[in-house]
Parts: C-alpha cells; structure tokens; sequence
C-alpha cells in the first residue's frame, strides 16, 4: 500500500471559492452599470473603461514582473480596481485621464504598500481623488447629449430640480457609472452572496439619510432624500467602495461605525460643503479609520458577551437599553451633539452673519443705487422662490438677493438685485441690476463673469452695459424693438449678451411683481 | 427556530458514498495492539504479561487514577508482546500486543443481562468505569468523569449528540437507525443519573431515516425527545449543541456541565448501554471506512486494536487506477492525517477517510495574501476574529492574540481555514499557536514555582 501519505493538520477540505472567483464576481456585477453607462454615453465610455482596466492589470502585470512577486495581477483584484475608476469618471474624459489614474492606483497606493490586503485607502478613489486634485477642470466637465451640463448634484446643491427616474436610470449626466438601478443590482446581487457585508452598506445609507434628514434644511423630505442618494455616488460608493474589504474594518460593530462615519462625513460635506465628490473623500477619510478602528472596535467572542455572561450567571435578560453596546450610545451622542452645534451655532451667528453680509456689500449695492446710504435685506421675497429656476423664459436663471435702499431722509431710493444666470458661454454670470424708486433701470454691475475675452467678455464694457442705464421699460429685448428697450449684442457674443438680457429681465420681472409696492 | 448556532460551514457532505450501508461486524484475522493512552487523562496500566492468554471483555490494562479508563480486549488468544508501536497520530507508543486465535471466545460473565431495577447511582458509574468507556465523538475524554459533576441536580439537559457534522462519516446514523431502542434506552438510563434533566437526542436534518427511527423509540416516554438540527458543520461540536439546546454560549475554561448540560455521543450512549445491561465492556465501535479512494466504502463495527490495513483490504482495497494521497482518522474537517496505515484503530476512531485529492495541499499551492474579505469572521461559531488573529499571530504579538482577541477560545473546528478564499492555513496557524502560549505558561509556572 502507498506510503507517501500526504501529512497535515486539518481541515483537510477547501471551500471552492478564491480570491479570484470573488473579484470577478465583483466585476460581473460592475457590469450592469458599465453597459447602461457605454449605452447613454456612447463608445467613448467604452474606450475609458478599457483603457482604464488594461492600465490597471497591465501595470500590476510589470510590476509583479519588474520585483519578481508573486504573479497577483491575474487575480481580478486590479480589473476591479481599473473599472471601478472607469465608473467614477466623466465620459467625456481624455483617455489619457484614466490611463494616469490607474497606474497611480496599482502601483502607488496598491503595489507599492505591498500589494493585495495592504493598501491602506481603496486605490480607484485614492486615484480619482488624485485625478480630481491634478486636471480639476477635466475632471468636473461633464456632459448630456453632446450638451455641457453641471451634475445633478451640482444642481441639487444649488436648489435646482432634478429628475429622479433619469437618475434612477442612469441618464441624468454625471460619471459613467451613474445609473442607480443597474448598481442596486450589482449591489444587492454581491449583498446576497454575501460578498459584501449588509451592516456596512446599509450603515452608510443610513448614517447619509439621517444626517441629511436632521441638518439638510428640508427635513425627511422623500424627495430631497432620495435626489441625494442618487446622485453623486452615494450608492456606488455604498455598495461597491465602501465594502472594498482591504480597507474596511473587520467586526461587525466596527464595520457599522465605518459605515456610518462615511454616510455622516458624506452628507455633512453635501450640506456644509461643495457637494461635489463628497463621497469619494468621505470614503477616503474613513479609511484611514480602520486600523484603529481594528485595534479598539474588537468584537468579543460570542460566550464574553454580557448576554451571553448573563446567562452563564443565571441573570434575567437586561433592558433594551443596557443591551445596547456603550459605544453606539456614545457615538450616536457624539454625533446628533456635533449636529446640534453646527445648527445651533448657524441660527445663532445667522442675524450677525447677515449684517456683516449687508455691510460687506454695501459698496456694490451702492454701485447700481447710488442715491441709497443704508440697505435692509429682502431675503423673505427671494426665500419665498425656493431657490428654483426664476420664472419662465429667462432661461435657467436665479435670484439670488434682493435689497432695499433708503437714503439719508429715510425715503426710498431703489432695490439692488442679484441675479445669476446659468447660461453663459462659458459658466454662470452673476450681476447686480439697480432698480430706483420709480422703477428706472439705474445700471447693472457684474460679480462674475468668466466669458471668452474679446467676445462675451465685451459685455462687461461700459458700450454694452451702459445701454441698460436709465431705461425704465418692462422688459429689455435683443437685437430687435425700439427705444431704451433695444440692446445691441456684442458681435459675436450672442450666447453671453442673451444671458445678460434674460438675467436683467428677470430680475425686472421680479421687482415688478415681488418688490415694488410692497416691502 | 432555526436550531442552529451563528457561523458554520457547508463543505461537500459525500455521505452518499456509506449512508444507506448497514452496520456490519468486522472480525480481524491479524494480531489486535491496544495502545495505553486512547483518552485524555492518565495512560492505563497494564495487567497483563507476556504469554497470558486472553478473553474477549478480560480487561488487559486498568485505568491510573479517576481521570483515566481501563482498556477491555476486543479477542482471544494471547499477549504476544507488550512494546512501542506506531500509533495513528504517527508517534511511538506502548502498546500491547494481542495474537488474535480468531475463536473470540468472551469472558465469562459478558453478555449476561443484569436487571437494571435495583441498580444504583453508584453502581451505573462504576460500571461505565470499569467498562472502559471514553468519549467516541473523538475527543476521548473518561465518560464516568463527565458523568460525575460536581451537582447532578443542576444538570437541565443531556444530550445526544447524533449531529454526525463531519462530512463522509456515516456509522453513527447507521447506529442510531439500527440501535434507536438502545440508543434511547441507555439515555434514560442516564436521566436516571440527573433527577432534572431532559434528554434531547440532536440530529442533523440530513439524516432523516435515523431522526425517524429515534422519534419512534422515543415515542410515549416522557423524559426524552428529538431535535432535528440545521445541517451545518460543525454542528455536533459541544458548544454548539449547548447553543442550540440550552441557549447558552460559554467559554472554554467552562465545562457543560457548569452550564447545565451533559453532552455524550450517541456511539457513547450506545456503549453504556451495552456496558449496563449487558456486562458488556467497550472493546468495539462503528466506524466508517469512506473516502473516494476506497473501493467499497461501509459501515462497521470495529474491534478496537484492529489494523487500519487490515479493515481496508478484507473491504476490497482501493480504487484500481487510484493513487491515495491522503488517509485521515475521522472525516476531513476533525480529522487527522495519517502517515502508517498498519496502525491500530483506537476507541476514538470513528471513520478512516481516504482521498485522492487532498485539499490541504491544493489550498498550499494556491495560497495568496489576505484580502480581508471577513468570510472566516462570518464563520467562526466561536464568534472570533481570525483575520485580526492571524495578522497577531504572524506578528508575535500574542499578548493582543491571548487578551484582546480571545485567540485561546479557537476550538479548531477548521470553519475559518475552509473558507478562506486566499486559502490561507488559519485554522493550523492557530493550533500552534494555542500550543505555543499553552507552553510558555507551563514554563513560566514551572519558573515561578522554582
């Protein structure tokens, strides 16, 4: 009989599952979103992912060869890597955008910390995050239809309506990887083999929602929650960043304390902050949470809990509430006390806050009604616009402040309003328009304008501007009409001039029917 | 409920290849070696000389002290020596050497029924003593022992154990479907033990031929019942059973009985009875030779002392074509390699496993790095950290591994080390490392003592 018998110390069985078979699961479930993505972008998207994904593996690929490691880039973990990255960018990205962005991740925050298991954030945000740091411009150009349009979450923050079910769908503009239902998929599909672990995932929704809810300004409004929660990555990086296991804590109570640090730290950027990429960087931050989490977030075996020590003993069963381990009561405290000063503190400063504001624009308010010396603050009649696009017709403008001048009699002298319109060729346009007491245009002044120079730039010259001064007419027309009503665009300019004109009208139509008489 | 506890695993069963297979007596031809130490405790002493002929149930070696047992012989004939031997964990030890006549002519007394009316307490314990039985789920731990707690009043429960998790194994459903009557009478002999315990005979849902023919003898007696179980390795380990049953997790430093509970496997069970009612000492066991290398897998009932070898051949040998990679004592979770097939079963031995593949070495060549996926924190029943204790572990920082991370706890049920998708040893890892701070602290108390 044969006497070369294997010897080893049990168990002498293995599940089938591998590394690899894990990683390409991951990538199937990728792919969902990657197609709806390559289908509303066009090939383009396609070209991105690939050649995101053949830098991700090709790098690993030299560097196992150049140090003579362990052959690792086969193993799925850099395909993921390379897609995940794909999904986070624009479609209108130069392709040498996510080449760069993966060698960063494989061979700077992956390879170079010694591979699979030791990269201490998840490499495809570390390099988005490095991307976003190094062609900023580039890298926030996105677009809908061949249109340049801003994000929905850009919009969002700024007030804007954005349209859900395109969002659901994945047709909303964004990154490739944009459409929520083909991620929910993936998600719930990785959740149910459990590949990803629930109390992360839903921890970070949950800690989003809640934080969102309580300091977003709209309270549990379904719509406003939900508008969030599909833009911007939230679920993308719930389900498929966040879960990365290299870089997410390892008991069951830390990875809730992850998750919710990251759904806290992410809509905390979303209220208090730019809301762009908030989720990539709270990812990020709470990545470098997890050694310590790891080391002081340490579940104990089942038979050391109190529960369990309490039936060791022969013990009644506690109260819900001593039941409830001492650092989620302690984190939950921490939390709704940092949320409760941050509001606090804003309600409090806010009267300040607006004096200063009054004071600090005095000078510009003062430019376009010059007969005014001191300005009380409309904010009830620009309030009571929800921050919406103004109106219908004036394109996709704002109104962002209105106030009203009296001078050294106490008379009314005129009302300044700021308007802001996003349609200028190159950006948004911000202006003052000086309205005086009988409703004449006294002038108009710009806060921001950022056109083409020597075209749209023009418009800020005193031969364009100038025409506004003195007129006191309902509206003001381009290019056609009669009188102090005629404005001539600048030559060559027309996007930039109508955008002046529709922002003037609008801040006209809104002194008319908002302001004058009243206040 | 789902009667079962959190974790586990669900490696391949390949119970197909001996479930159905009656139990069958296995008589050896060859010499029959009873190594002194097949329990935990103090080896036994022998009581026999070179030359003295022997009997079937003649006790040829006495136990050493309370935690300790006899060991019975399983033939006739006589002691051909008594000399270190190759036992199947590979060692060398004493052994005693018995040349099988082939006649199995028993002892005399052996086989008379006792009427079990006026028996006492005492009398059922000494009888269990003196008839050699341990522990056959594996651990081989003195059963008189375990059935002498400190306070048998407390006692809530006693439990079969007939979860048979193991894969492959199959002889303890062939025992429970062909000796349900005895399994369930010698249950009650042990109730009779603990005035207020309850016997709970748990039985993975796999085996539904054998949880039938138990609730069937089960039927109309007031202290005993069935519990179908979750089929979920390892569901027949101790604290999961306890889990189950009574509710309770506790630490390895606790005993079951400090929980309520006495847990005997059914194989055990079985051999009490036969020990109580029929003077019949433990000197056989089922078993079940399986594995995908072997030509015809079975069950038997197997004399103890009885080459590995021998079992084989007389069962038809291997599967022509078939290179054996690897013979394990038990089944591929629990059990243990084996290098010397002449080697001798022992009381424990409940099943010879032979396999062609051998996923321990598969899983060598195809190891990778630890990508904390947390599949083996999943797993763990214990409610463990493998992944944070293997990284303490590989950096020595055993302090972190013995306080923080309750690394001692690690039962070495092998969930974690299956599971591993980097197929990582984890499980091994942990067995020495167990061992290791189990020697520095018999070192530092020895210093100490000094």
């Amino acid at each position: 009989m044969n006497t070369a018998l294997n010897l080893s110390s049990g168990p002498h069985v293995r599940d089938r599952w591998t590394t690899r078979f894990i990683m390409h699961v991951v990538v199937l479930t990728l792919l969902p979103a990657a197609a709806v993505g390559v289908y509303v972008y066009g090939l383009k998207a396609l070209w991105i992912i690939l050649a995101s994904v053949i830098t991700a593996v090709g790098t690993e690929f030299f560097f196992d060869k150049l140090t003579g490691r362990p052959d690792t880039w086969m193993d799925g973990s850099a395909m993921v890597t390379g897609l995940m990255l794909a999904l986070t960018l624009s479609a209108d990205t130069p392709l040498y955008v996510p080449v760069i962005g993966s060698i960063f991740a494989i061979l700077v925050v992956k390879c170079a910390f010694g591979g699979l298991g030791k990269n201490f954030v998840n490499p495809a945000l570390a390099a988005r995050c490095f991307l976003l740091i190094s062609f900023p411009s580039t890298m926030t150009m996105y677009s809908v239809d061949a249109v340049s349009s801003a994000t929905p979450v850009a919009e969002l923050s700024a007030g804007n309506v954005v349209n859900i079910t395109k969002m659901f769908l994945g047709s909303a503009g964004g990154v490739i990887g944009s459409s929520i239902i083909a991620l929910l998929i993936g998600g719930m599909i990785l959740w149910a083999l459990d590949i990803i672990h629930g109390q992360i995932c839903f921890s970070v929704l949950a800690g989003f929602v809640v934080f969102l809810g309580l300091f977003g300004g709209k309270g549990f409004d379904p719509y406003f929650l939900l508008a969030h929660l599909c833009g911007g990555g939230v679920i993308l990086g719930a389900f498929f960043m966040a879960t990365d296991y290299v870089t997410s804590p390892v008991s069951r109570l830390g990875q809730t304390v992850y998750g919710v640090m990251i759904g806290v730290i992410g809509a905390m950027f979303r209220v208090f902050g730019t809301a762009a990429d908030s989720f990539s960087y709270s990812i990020i931050i709470a990545n470098l949470f997890v050694p310590l989490i790891d080391t002081y977030i340490v579940s104990k075996p089942y038979a050391f809990r109190k529960k369990a020590i309490a039936i060791q003993n022969g013990e009644e069963k506690k109260p819900l509430l001593q039941r409830i381990p001492k650092p989620v009561i302690a984190l939950t405290v921490i939390a709704l006390v940092a949320g409760l000063a941050l509001s606090g503190a804003y309600s409090v400063t806010k009267d300040t806050i607006e004096e200063q504001r009054l004071a600090a624009n005095k000078a510009a308010y003062q430019a376009v009604v010059p007969d005014a010396n001191s300005f009380e603050a409309l904010d009830e009649q620009v309030s009571a616009l929800g921050g919406e696009v103004y109106g219908s017709g004036f394109g996709r403008v704002y109104i962002n402040e209105a106030v009203r001048g009296t001078d050294a009699g106490g008379n009314l002298a005129g009302y300044a309003i700021s308007v802001t319109s996003n349609e200028g060729y190159d950006g948004t346009i911000t202006l003052y328009v000086g309205v005086s007491a009988d409703g004449t245009v006294n002038s108009i002044s710009f806060t921001e304008l950022h056109e083409t120079p020597g075209k749209g730039m023009i418009c800020g010259e005193p031969a364009f501007k100038d025409q506004f001064s003195g007129a006191k007419v309902s509206s003001f027309t381009l290019n056609s009409g009669s009188g102090d009503a005629k404005i001539d665009g600048v030559t060559g300019a027309t996007v930039t001039s109508r955008a002046v004109v529709n922002a003037v009208n609008a801040a006209l139509d809104f002194y008319q029917n908002s302001l004058k008489g009243g206040a | 409920m789902k009667n079962t506890f959190r974790g586990g695993v669900h490696p391949k069963e390949h119970k197909e290849l001996s479930r159905d297979i009656p139990l069958r007596w296995f008589d050896p031809k060859g010499d029959l070696v009873y190594p002194l130490s097949q329990h935990i405790g103090k080896p036994a002493k022998a009581v026999v000389k070179k030359n003295d002929p022997v009997l079937v149930g003649q006790c040829i070696a006495e136990a050493d002290g309370f935690v300790s047992a006899p060991i019975c012989c399983g033939c006739s004939g006589k002691v051909k020596a008594i000399e270190k031997r190759r036992i199947i964990s590979g060692a060398l030890a004493e052994c005693i050497v018995i040349e099988n006549d082939g006649q199995y002519t028993p002892v005399e007394g052996m086989g008379v029924e006792r009427d079990l009316a006026d028996l006492t307490n005492k009398e059922i314990l000494e009888c269990v003593q003196k008839a050699g039985i341990v522990g056959l789920g594996g651990a081989g731990f003195p059963t008189h022992v375990k059935l002498s707690p400190k306070n048998p009043d407390a006692i809530k429960y006693v439990i079969a154990n007939g979860a048979e998790c193991e894969p492959y194994l199959t002889c303890n459903d062939q025992l429970m479907r062909e000796f349900a009557d005895d399994i369930v009478a010698g249950l009650e002999l042990i109730l009779r033990l603990f005035p207020n315990a309850e016997g709970v005979i748990g039985i993975e849902q796999n085996k539904p031929e054998a949880i039938a023919a138990m609730q069937k003898a089960c039927a109309g007696k007031a202290r005993v019942r069935v519990l179908p179980l979750q089929t979920k390795y390892p569901q027949g380990g101790e604290h999961n059973l306890i889990k189950v049953i009574a509710g309770a997790d506790y630490p390895v430093a606790k005993l079951p009985a400090d929980m309520g509970c006495i847990v005997d496997n059914v194989g055990t069970i079985y051999a009490i009875w036969r020990a109580v009612r029929f003077n019949e000492p433990l000197f056989s066991h089922c078993f079940t030779l399986t594995g995908d290398a072997v030509k015809n897998p079975g069950n038997y009932i197997i004399r103890d002392g009885t080459s590995l070898a021998e079992v084989i051949e007389a069962s038809g040998g291997l599967k022509d074509g078939v290179t054996l990679k690897k013979a394990l004592a038990g089944g591929p979770m629990m059990g243990f390699a084996i290098s010397d097939l002449s080697a001798p079963a022992q009381k424990t031995t409940n099943g010879l496993t032979l396999l062609s593949e051998d996923g321990a070495e598969i899983a060598l060549l195809k190891q990778t790095a630890c990508l904390r996926c947390g599949r083996c924190t999943t797993v763990c029943p214990t409610g463990l950290l493998p992944e944070l204790m293997a990284a303490a572990a590989q950096k020595g920082d055993y302090e972190r591994y013995e306080k923080t991370l309750y690394g001692l706890e690690c039962v070495a049920c092998g969930s974690c080390s299956y599971i591993c998708p980097a197929k990582r040893p984890l499980t091994e890892t942990f067995k020495a490392v167990k061992a290791e701070i189990m020697a520095r602290k018999r070192a530092a108390q020895a210093g100490g003592g000094k």
